[in-house]
């Protein structure tokens, strides 16, 4: 069997969901520092799409399976 | 240490995060194409953009970034295969479909390119800070805080250029090996035509400004 064949464990299946938090927290919190934060921008735009993911994994079969 | 260097080790190990995602999730082939190709797309794209004086477009800030690969930042070599990738696995989720498997794949590209746009209006602002960017030219067009739009779409064109030929070579019945080297190889249409992408956009707006 190889690794494809078992179904990833939670952590597993949410990295692109992780990095991204990442990602976004670092760069608004260094725009914060630098007193550079513009909401519209740097917040707004990408907080949406992982609004939009967190909603279809809540809401969806497989996203209460954890799929 | 310095804050942007640990930033690029950051962006590094968040990439292998990703790599081993896909590998997990998406399969041998699929990972070794897309970040093979990726890799290869911002070595070869990005010292083209910094070097080519005619392209006229922006170079790096040597005073900016610590690891370099030629005129190019290190980091450029997955900056387009983990913000992709993003966009790509964001989209399938989203969507409820699949690139590879066709499940509304039309909706998996267009959301994609939407993500990159918006990926981008994050970078910029973050950019702009330091610079990272040296422009060579004024934006003739910008959007919230002074993003050059003709950016925006050229990240949104990057994703719709990358995906739908990561598509046609990982289609191709042949032995993973050489669907990478197609794909690697591909780089040399792939980076014209996003210049042309860019350019019609430039074109357009350049009565703007």
């Amino acid at each position: 069997m190889n690794s494809r064949d078992k179904r990833p464990n939670f952590f597993v299946r949410e990295i692109p969901f992780i990095v991204l938090l990442v990602f976004w927290v670092i760069y608004a919190g260094i725009e914060i520092i630098r007193d550079r934060l513009d909401l519209l921008t740097s917040v707004i735009p990408t907080g949406l799409f992982i609004i939009a993911y967190v909603l279809v994994r809540l809401t969806s079969k497989e996203g209460k399976d954890g799929g | 240490m310095d804050t942007f260097l640990a930033l690029e080790l950051i962006a590094l190990a968040l990439t292998a995060l990703l790599i081993w995602h896909s590998a997990r999730t998406r399969g041998a082939a699929f990972t070794w194409m897309f970040f093979m190709g990726g890799a290869f797309l911002g070595l070869v794209r990005e010292n083209v953009v910094a070097q080519v004086a005619a392209l006229n477009l922006y170079s790096y800030n040597p005073a900016t970034f610590h690891l370099w690969v030629g005129a190019a930042p290190l980091i450029l070599m997955v900056f387009w295969s983990y913000t992709i990738y993003l966009a790509l696995t964001f989209s399938e989720v989203i969507a409820g479909g699949n690139l590879i498997g066709g499940k509304r794949r039309l909706w998996v590209i267009l959301l994609s390119m939407v993500f990159m746009a918006c990926y981008d209006f994050l970078n910029e602002a973050f950019a702009s800070i330091y610079p990272m960017v040296l422009w060579k030219f004024k934006p003739a067009l910008t959007v919230w805080g002074g993003t050059p739009a003709m950016v925006l779409w050229g990240y949104a064109g990057m994703a719709l250029i990358f995906l739908l030929t990561l598509l046609l070579v990982y289609r191709l019945r042949m032995r993973t090996a050489y669907r990478v080297m197609i794909f690697c190889a591909s780089v040399i249409v792939m980076i014209p035509l996003h210049l042309l992408w860019i350019a019609i956009f430039r074109l357009a707006t350049s009565a703007i400004g």
